[in-house]
């Protein structure tokens, strides 16, 4: 154990910062095209029922599929990596976000409107604080697929966690695979239980409050 | 109503198993080769060449005794993976071992070049300690090779791989997953025998190094003397004027114990003892890497075109 | 080759490859519902157990989610540790991933039925076998097939990379694919029947849970 550590500490903690970078990146811009794409979808529901179907058809694609068609595409390395995850990330914060601006009581957008808020006010202060907890826990389910994917991409070269994996996998030598399986795995946990906390805090209390 | 859903739950299930059970004929897994005790399972490592041998070696099988099923376990990442497989059974045998691989990192061994010599130590010392039987030579060595554009040679006037030392400092070499953690004959070892390392070592899937030379990405990689591409890019092999790497004569290496269990097999196989050349190895490789042919389907074609070997039995 | 686009690539490999990629496709295919058959037969029974004993349910499920946040590679490559290359590998671990949805649906699905159903079975003098076998399964179909098709859908995608540790399948092509030159349209030719699988499956199965869903209305 420990003399793993002292060989292979150094190379760890690299793939570790890869892994959490690639994974916080693909992550992040998934939000960040989502929760808009999302809020939006609510306000043009004609397509939504398209795009939401679509979505959920791409989700069923293999990670190991969607990651191997970004070579032809964009060659190897951390780019199509973060294509790929990025695509991957979408859906399930899209669905949620669609879903949970949804599920708001239409009552409280009476009232909203009947207080004379804009469009833009109501999504701001009365929507978006309601659905924050079913966004965040689409989030929470992108954060550890991303994690998981992560892992597979380091076979298209994009580095990793998976890297140590691979390399254990190419010369049977089951340290390495351990070495990279066991923080791959605490990695996707921890952040999987963060997620969950600011889940749990940012879901209101809904029927108290009104 | 309810009672009618419920019971045609239970035969979904029950056709889905009995789809399944008339797929396969075998023991454990219905349809899916490889489960049942008796099957001959063939190791094959990610190269092309092994899929292409492996393949050759499952039709051969089947063509000659139709009882024994195979099954292929592909994708195995390094000599050292389909040693351990084999050793523990998880393969019965492995479709290409090289003497040379096997002489240094299997075997720890060091110091021979001589094919003679090191095909001797290897083929007595891997029956004694690990119980496996390794075959005559299918007829071709794959050797790592240095290589560059006939450019790059002319311009730093390269002919042997000592001559790479003056430019090697700012080198961008592409090289296989493996060498670089390579006991025996890795990189370290390398640098000691020459005297040099390179500037940068780019360790990548073997099949994309010689593209990566061709479009400039790399100035030098080391690829495998059997690699069609070699021929089809043109490109210029430096010389090992150190002997550094040694001979890597391919072969089938198979169980002891699998001998044993199928008389037949020792004489299906030994019908493609040297009749594979270097030249026959690159043509088969290159349909494989450049012509979008399946190793599987490059396998047939070849083994049809000559009768699946029935002249040559031994 | 290099004459041919992409699209002509793929047609010329379809045709010289055909055979062998059904076979493939056969094989990934089996692999993945052998592994879902599999946490069904062992998934149901704990399902059914877990919703009669909801303290047992937290970790129960617990115990599921953690499994399945585990990165895939991750688990597979620690079970070949112990059960070696091939195929059972790549079964077990499709098993594990399925357990999850399987689980957590049956337990839905059963506390889902109306209470009063119950009673009316009680009622009538069913006993517990009698309830669940003519009540409270048929009721909860609908919901057990929902987890049964995200379980083949995860199955698929799991058995994927299964062909890292040497058990064939899809997979198979797409890592060649990456081998070879001009390989673009080799990694289509497995990534795009890959996909094709999981999205067929989902419809299918979504089709035949709607259909039992209708039933039970």
């Amino acid at each position: 154990m420990i003399s793993f550590f002292n060989q292979y500490g150094g190379q760890l903690m690299q793939e570790l910062g890869e892994h959490i970078y690639i994974s916080a990146v693909s992550l992040a811009l998934g939000v960040i095209v989502a929760v808009p794409l999302g809020i939006l979808l609510t306000r043009a529901k004609k397509i939504a029922g398209f795009v939401i179907g679509l979505t959920s058809v791409l989700q069923t694609i293999p990670a190991m599929a969607l990651l191997a068609m970004m070579i032809p595409i964009f060659g190897i390395g951390t780019t199509p990596a973060i294509v790929a995850l990025f695509i991957y990330s979408l859906m399930p914060i899209l669905r949620n976000t669609y879903i949970g601006m949804n599920g708001v009581d239409p009552n409280l957008l009476d009232a909203a409107k009947g207080m004379g808020m804009s469009n833009w006010q109501s999504i701001r202060w009365v929507e978006l604080p309601q659905a924050a907890g079913v966004i965040m826990s689409g989030i929470r389910l992108s954060g550890t697929y991303v994690i998981a994917w992560t892992a597979l991409a380091s076979y298209i070269g994009a580095g990793g966690l998976g890297d140590m994996i691979f390399n254990g996998l190419n010369l049977y030598r089951g340290d390495l695979i351990l070495g990279g399986s066991i923080p791959a795995i605490i990695l996707a946990l921890v952040v999987d239980w963060l997620l969950g906390l600011v889940e749990k805090k940012v879901t209101p209390a809904t029927t108290q409050e009104v | 109503m309810m009672k009618r859903n419920w019971q045609k739950f239970t035969m979904l299930l029950a056709g889905l198993f009995a789809v399944a059970l008339l797929g396969g004929c075998s023991f454990s897994w219905p349809g899916l080769a490889g489960t049942s005790p008796e099957t001959v399972k063939i190791g094959s490592q990610n190269t092309t060449e092994q899929q292409i041998m492996a393949n050759m070696i499952q039709q051969m099988i089947q063509h000659y005794d139709k009882n024994t099923p195979t099954t292929i376990l592909n994708n195995l990442g390094s000599g050292n993976v389909s040693f351990e497989a084999q050793k523990r059974g998880d393969t019965d045998l492995t479709a290409i071992r090289y003497t040379g691989t096997d002489y240094q990192t299997v075997l720890n061994l060091s110091g021979e070049t001589d094919p003679k010599i090191v095909n001797k130590q290897v083929f007595s010392q891997m029956n004694s300690k690990y119980h496996m039987t390794y075959f005559p030579s299918y007829g071709f060595a794959d050797t790592y090779q240095f290589m560059v554009t006939q450019k790059f040679a002319k311009e730093n006037n390269l002919q042997t791989v000592s001559d790479i030392k003056r430019v090697a400092g700012d080198m961008r070499v592409g090289i296989d997953q493996i060498w670089a953690n390579r006991k025996g004959d890795g990189y370290s070892a390398f640098k000691n025998t020459y005297g040099f390392g390179f500037g940068h070592v780019y360790p990548m899937q073997i099949g994309l190094v010689y593209d990566a030379l061709d479009a400039g990405k790399m100035d030098a990689v080391l690829g495998y003397s059997t690699d069609g591409r070699i021929r089809s890019y043109d490109l210029k092999l430096l010389k090992d004027d150190k002997h550094f790497f040694p001979p890597y004569n391919a072969s089938v290496v198979v169980n002891n114990s699998t001998l044993k269990a199928h008389p037949k097999l020792k004489g299906i196989l030994s019908r493609l003892n040297g009749e594979i050349s270097l030249k026959t190895m690159q043509t088969l490789n290159y349909k494989v890497d450049n012509d979008l042919v399946e190793p599987a389907v490059v396998a047939q074609q070849f083994l049809k075109q000559h009768n699946y070997f029935e002249k040559g039995a031994k | 080759m290099k004459d041919m686009n992409l699209w002509q690539q793929l047609v010329y490999y379809f045709t010289h490859n055909g055979q062998y990629i059904l076979d493939q496709f056969n094989r990934h295919f089996l692999i993945s519902i052998y592994g879902v058959i599999l946490a069904a037969i062992v998934g149901i029974p704990i399902g059914i157990y877990v919703s009669r004993h909801k303290h047992l349910a937290t970790w129960v499920i617990g115990a599921a989610n953690v499994i399945q946040t585990t990165p895939s590679l991750a688990m597979v490559s620690i079970i070949m540790l112990g059960l070696g290359l091939g195929v059972n590998t790549v079964i077990l671990t499709v098993f594990l991933y399925s357990l999850l949805p399987i689980i957590k649906n049956t337990d839905t699905g059963m506390r889902n039925v109306n209470p009063d159903v119950l009673d009316a079975g009680k009622g009538m003098g069913m006993t517990r076998w009698q309830i669940l076998r003519q009540i409270e399964l048929p009721l909860s179909l609908s919901v057990i097939m929902a987890g049964l098709r995200n379980a083949l859908v995860l199955a698929i995608g799991v058995t994927a990379i299964g062909s890292f540790v040497g058990a064939g399948g899809l997979g198979d092509i797409i890592i060649r694919g990456t081998n070879a030159t001009n390989g673009g349209a080799i990694i289509l030719a497995g990534a795009l029947p890959t996909a094709l699988m999981a999205i067929i499956s989902d419809m299918v199965l979504g089709f035949l849970e709607k259909r039992f869903a209708a039933r039970t209305q």
